[in-house]
């Protein structure tokens, strides 16, 4: 497969199929004797999402004008909104997986979320550490949420259950309510994230003067030097040519 | 460029459709992977009950067996996409909670849960002509149902003792 088919495959099949496979998965839930349903994003993680990709933006590990742009023929375009999209709506669906449903364990970890995203942006990583710093917080809140979370919550109790409260030294949980899921939702959320950070990782980057963005965030790569009409070697600009 | 041109079509096709599908199960919320299989089936027009499994049911349904009769329309009917199989289930309810005296609201309920559900699978008017059924319709069925449920003057009504079922 030529370099042009091959970057038209990964627009137009891979990114856009990654992304809507994370969108479905991540409003999975499963409890026990319910069977499954699909929860809708709520509106603090469309925001979530926003300020994620305006990060991922701002660390070059994704270059919109790579995707769509004026030059760009209206096919090569609806590729890109189709990955955008897809993109939005995955973030979205990621931050609804990673957050309890509702009650104040939900406001705690969604303000969380929204200062750590604050903090990223102030700390203006490059494309590997945001990257890095993606990983962590998802395996975190992972294991927060479907792990320490559900054991805690666990009806049947369980030896997690038993060394946590030990360690707690005795604490409760009073009157937090959070509804423990089925062990299937925890496989589900871990392939899920796995699947948005391989998405992410495939993204188009933005390149300076043909080289990957790696320690050049905006303000220290050279004046004029963001074109990626100057991209060479590997770069993927997306074009059919 | 012909190639490329013909991945990004494709890519374009395949990513609609799999959006389609997204919403799809977001909006009908599926509670099993049955009832997702049944759901696309029957978006294509694919979708065929067990008649076996609802023979059963109709036997059993005749013989005053409803919970046996119900797993059988069950079976029949993974996907809850057949509205008549979904009509029985509903007046299995209606039958099994019938009393003179009072009836059995929790019955009931699921009876229009289920007559509920079989009108909106349904794209027109649910109607099945079967003579043992006092009613043929699921809006008659599920007026009856409402009116099991509803508390008023006339449930005091002593003639209501001679009242049969349908």
């Amino acid at each position: 497969m030529r370099p042009a088919q091959s970057a038209a495959a990964r627009e137009a099949f891979t990114l856009p199929l990654i992304f809507l496979t994370v969108t479905l998965l991540g409003g999975f839930r499963s409890t026990v004797g319910e069977g499954m349903r699909f929860l809708p994003p709520p509106l603090i993680a469309l925001i979530l999402a926003t300020l994620l990709i305006g990060l991922l933006v701002r660390a070059g590990a994704l270059a919109p004008e790579r995707l769509m742009r004026s030059d760009r023929s209206p096919l090569e375009n609806g590729s890109g909104v189709f990955v955008l999209a897809g993109l939005f709506g995955a973030s979205a669906q990621v931050f609804n997986l990673m957050t309890p449903e509702a009650g104040l364990l939900h406001f705690i970890v969604t303000t969380f979320l929204i200062l750590l995203m604050w903090n990223t942006w102030a700390a203006r990583p490059d494309r590997p550490r945001l990257l890095r710093s993606l990983a962590v917080l998802f395996g975190g809140t992972f294991v927060l949420k479907y792990v320490v979370l559900a054991s805690l919550y666990d009806p049947q109790g369980g030896l997690t259950k038993r060394v946590l409260t030990t360690l707690l030294e005795g604490v409760t949980l009073g009157g937090l309510q959070y509804e423990p899921p089925a062990a299937m939702t925890g496989y589900i959320a871990f392939f899920t994230l796995a699947l948005y950070l391989i998405g992410v990782t495939l993204l188009p980057q933005a390149m300076w003067g043909g080289r990957a963005a790696v320690n050049a965030p905006d303000d220290l790569a050279p004046r004029g030097t963001r074109s990626i009409r100057s991209v060479e070697g590997e770069a993927w600009d997306g074009r059919d040519g | 460029m012909g190639n490329a041109r013909l991945i990004r079509l494709g890519g374009a096709v395949t990513t609609g459709l799999y959006a389609a599908f997204i919403v799809w199960v977001y909006v009908n919320q599926p509670r099993t992977m049955a009832q997702v299989a049944g759901g696309v089936a029957s978006t294509v027009g694919a979708y065929r009950i067990d008649q076996a499994s609802f023979a059963q049911g109709i036997s059993a349904f005749r013989g005053d067996r409803f919970p046996e009769a119900r797993a059988a329309f069950e079976r029949a009917d993974p996907a809850e996409h057949d509205p008549r199989t979904q009509f029985y289930i509903a007046y299995s309810y209606y039958r099994q909670g019938f009393g003179r005296v009072y009836n059995d609201d929790a019955l009931f309920r699921q009876g229009l849960d289920v007559v509920n559900r079989a009108l909106a699978v349904s794209s027109s008017h649910v109607v099945v002509d079967d003579p043992n059924l006092g009613m043929h319709s699921a809006a008659e069925l599920k007026a009856e149902l409402e009116r099991g449920l509803a508390t008023e003057l006339d449930d005091l009504n002593p003639l209501r003792l001679l009242r049969a079922r349908k």
